[in-house]
């Protein structure tokens, strides 16, 4: 062989340069869909760029490539031979351009890099924001649940001390630095006696009845900053007393400073009155024992002193010295029975009868024989008698006594003011199982200082020779032997209108044969 | 402004016309030869050459692993090597003469003719360069068109 022909590259580089151009336009279109899919990608702007640069060349290096081999082959080498330096200067150009974009893509991926681990750092940045944000939305959303139920708890114990506040049946005040009352529960108002919609403005010294008690008050308070079960007496709107037992601490401020007290008290006028009472009965337990023994033991000698008296005035007339004599021995010797009888009564050692009786009966009966010498003394006597009274079991004689007793010491009461009003009224109580029977009178009324004394036996105000001072003495004692109790009110207080009217009232609480039948059965 | 600045301004850029439009009149011009041309092509395939290998070198720094930027690799060698022949094939250029070739009707019937060296031989591969340049070039397609499926399928994900 001897020569070599052309025409396989001339066909080669025509048909290359075709393909070389679609290839790099294929090439082009993916490379722009990628930027065109991510714009601010650095990778896909660079694989676009160069791309584009190698379209440029290929479509530069391909159409002069074509060019030449249509010129040559139609004979126009003069024409190509001119434009060939152009085709080159182009080649040349974007194999230049296509370097640079290259290179150029080392500083740019490097920048990339740069923004990337920016971009990092802040989305890591971020997300640490995020995370924090997210933290600190729980803890705020957390914040709010706990406000909330703080809140919740909050309201909860302020309703709970504010009904304990109202609800409470002793009394809770609040003071201030100079003592002024700035709060105190309707329970407080109403114990004072003060209306509760109403009330006026108090300070402690208006409410404490003693001075003594008072500066014993802020003695305590001061040195040990607290008073406890202080017993003291407050005066009411009505100017009665009642004793209560007093609990108060002080408070202070953040700074230390004393900003007031706050206190309870308790109304312990009826638990005294209760005390009293059993005091008193206590007492009346140990004299009638006393009394029964004293009236046994002198019981027999004046058996005797009687019987050999009117055995005597068998022996002497009546008309001589000596049977008039015997005669005053017997009567007074009788005197002495009477009185002796009285004080068994009184320690409940007579014997007593056991029968279903009506008061209702008992007091017609008793108001039946006392009514005219009570209005000789110009006394009225008024009867409120409820007819469905309940009967009670006991001794009708001894309790028709009772309220002779009452119905005479009323009658005594008034007439030594020219007269007045007599109340008696019968009424059931507790459900049925108990009576009340209540004697009222608008006399002088029992002064405070013998009132505890009253039941005592031989305790009395009349002048000498008009009692013995056995009547309420007896009384109390039958009411006791019939399961029962005297109450006695002076003055006396309405229970409707709650006025203070003067006078006595003796409330005789007796068991129902009903209830006195439940009780035995229990 | 006054007309005489006016005046020195229009000569100004007649002056530089001038010497825009007659080159070779002017003395601060250097004058270029003729394989100024060749070798500035030449430098340009070095230049080519050196930024693909740069582009290989990152690529495989970078780590990209993908089947798209392995084809970018393919394509990168063998575009350098389309470099290599184009850049040997201009330096042949200059060895053969018109004389080496022969023609009976025209262009499309020329023959390179013996005694064959090994200039005469690499000469005439170098002119199917071609070999080298639409592989290199399909590798590109390939290279894009798995790069963006990539990112559709990411897209997608």
């Amino acid at each position: 062989m001897t020569s070599i022909p052309m025409l396989p590259t001339i066909i080669g580089d025509m048909a290359g340069s075709f393909i070389i151009i679609v290839l790099s336009f294929l090439s082009l279109r993916y490379a722009y869909l990628l930027i065109r899919s991510q714009p601010e990608n650095f990778l896909w702007g660079f694989l676009f760029y160069f791309c584009l640069t190698l379209a440029a060349f290929s479509v530069s290096r391909a159409v002069g490539h074509l060019l030449k081999q249509i010129l040559l082959i139609s004979g126009y080498r003069e024409q190509w031979r001119f434009l060939a330096p152009f085709t080159g200067g182009f080649n040349t150009l974007l194999m230049i351009s296509l370097g640079a974009v290259t290179i150029y893509y080392h500083k740019g991926i490097e920048g990339y890099r740069a923004i990337q681990q920016k971009a990092r750092s802040i989305k890591g940045a971020n997300e640490q924001l995020k995370v924090a944000a997210d933290e600190l939305q729980k803890l705020n959303l957390h914040l709010e649940e706990m406000v909330e139920e703080r809140t919740r708890e909050l309201s909860a114990s302020e309703k709970k001390f504010r009904n304990f506040f109202i609800n409470s049946k002793d009394m809770v005040y609040f003071c201030d630095a100079k003592n002024r009352l700035v709060n105190m529960n309707a329970s407080g108002l109403k114990m004072l006696g003060y209306s509760v919609a109403d009330s006026p403005a108090l300070d402690l010294a208006d409410i404490f009845n003693n001075e003594d008690d008072l500066d014993k008050y802020f003695e305590e308070i001061k040195a040990q900053k607290f008073v406890e079960d202080l017993e003291v007496e407050f005066a009411r709107a009505d100017g009665t007393v009642i004793y209560v037992l007093l609990s108060a601490t002080a408070v202070y401020d953040d700074a230390g400073e004393f900003i007031g007290c706050e206190g309870i008290a308790k109304d312990l006028t009826r638990v005294k009155t209760m005390m009293a009472q059993l005091a008193s009965s206590e007492k009346m337990a140990s004299v009638g024992q006393m009394a029964a023994g004293v009236a046994h033991e002198i019981n027999t000698p004046l058996g005797v002193i009687l019987g050999y008296a009117q055995l005597l005035m068998d022996d002497f007339p009546s008309d001589t010295d000596e049977g008039e004599s015997l005669a005053v021995i017997e009567r007074q010797t009788k005197a002495c029975r009477k009185i002796v009888a009285d004080l068994l009564k009184f320690s409940r050692q007579a014997e007593s009868a056991r029968e279903d009786i009506s008061l209702n009966e008992i007091l017609t009966d008793v108001l039946a024989v006392t009514e005219h010498s009570l209005n000789m003394d110009h006394i009225r006597v008024h009867q409120d008698l409820d007819q469905d009274l309940e009967t009670i079991v006991g001794d009708t004689e001894k309790l028709r006594q009772v309220f002779i007793n009452f119905i005479n010491n009323a009658h005594h009461a008034m007439e030594e003011q020219g007269g007045g009003d007599l109340y008696v009224s019968t009424s059931n109580r507790n459900e049925n199982k108990e009576i009340v029977v209540t004697v009222r009178d608008t006399g002088h009324g029992i002064p405070e200082k013998v009132r505890s004394n009253i039941f005592d036996p031989f305790f009395t105000t009349k002048p000498v020779g008009k009692g013995t001072g056995l009547g309420l003495s007896v009384s109390y004692g039958i009411v006791q032997e019939h399961g029962g109790s005297i109450e006695v009110e002076s003055p006396v207080i309405d229970k409707e209108s709650g006025e203070t009217m003067k006078g006595t009232a003796f409330h005789v609480i007796l068991p129902a044969a009903v209830a006195e039948s439940y009780v035995v059965k229990e | 402004m006054d007309s005489g600045k006016k005046t020195h301004r229009m000569s100004l850029f007649l002056l530089l016309l001038v010497l825009t439009v007659f080159p070779g009149n002017a003395w601060a011009v250097q004058a270029h030869g003729a394989p100024e041309g060749l070798y500035v092509h030449q430098l340009a395939h070095v230049f080519y050459t050196a930024a693909l290998c740069y582009l290989i070198w990152d690529v495989r720094r970078s780590a990209f692993r993908s089947r798209g930027w392995r084809f970018l690799q393919v394509f990168c060698v063998l575009m350098v090597f389309w470099n290599m022949l184009a850049f040997t094939g201009h330096i042949l250029a200059a060895y053969i003469t018109s004389a080496d070739y022969v023609s009976d009707t025209g262009y499309l019937d020329a023959r390179l003719q013996g005694p064959f060296t090994s200039v005469k031989l690499w000469y005439y591969f170098s002119r199917l360069d071609h070999l080298f340049s639409v592989p290199s070039l399909f590798f590109l397609y390939l290279s894009m068109r798995a790069i963006y499926r990539s990112r559709c399928e990411e897209e997608e994900a």
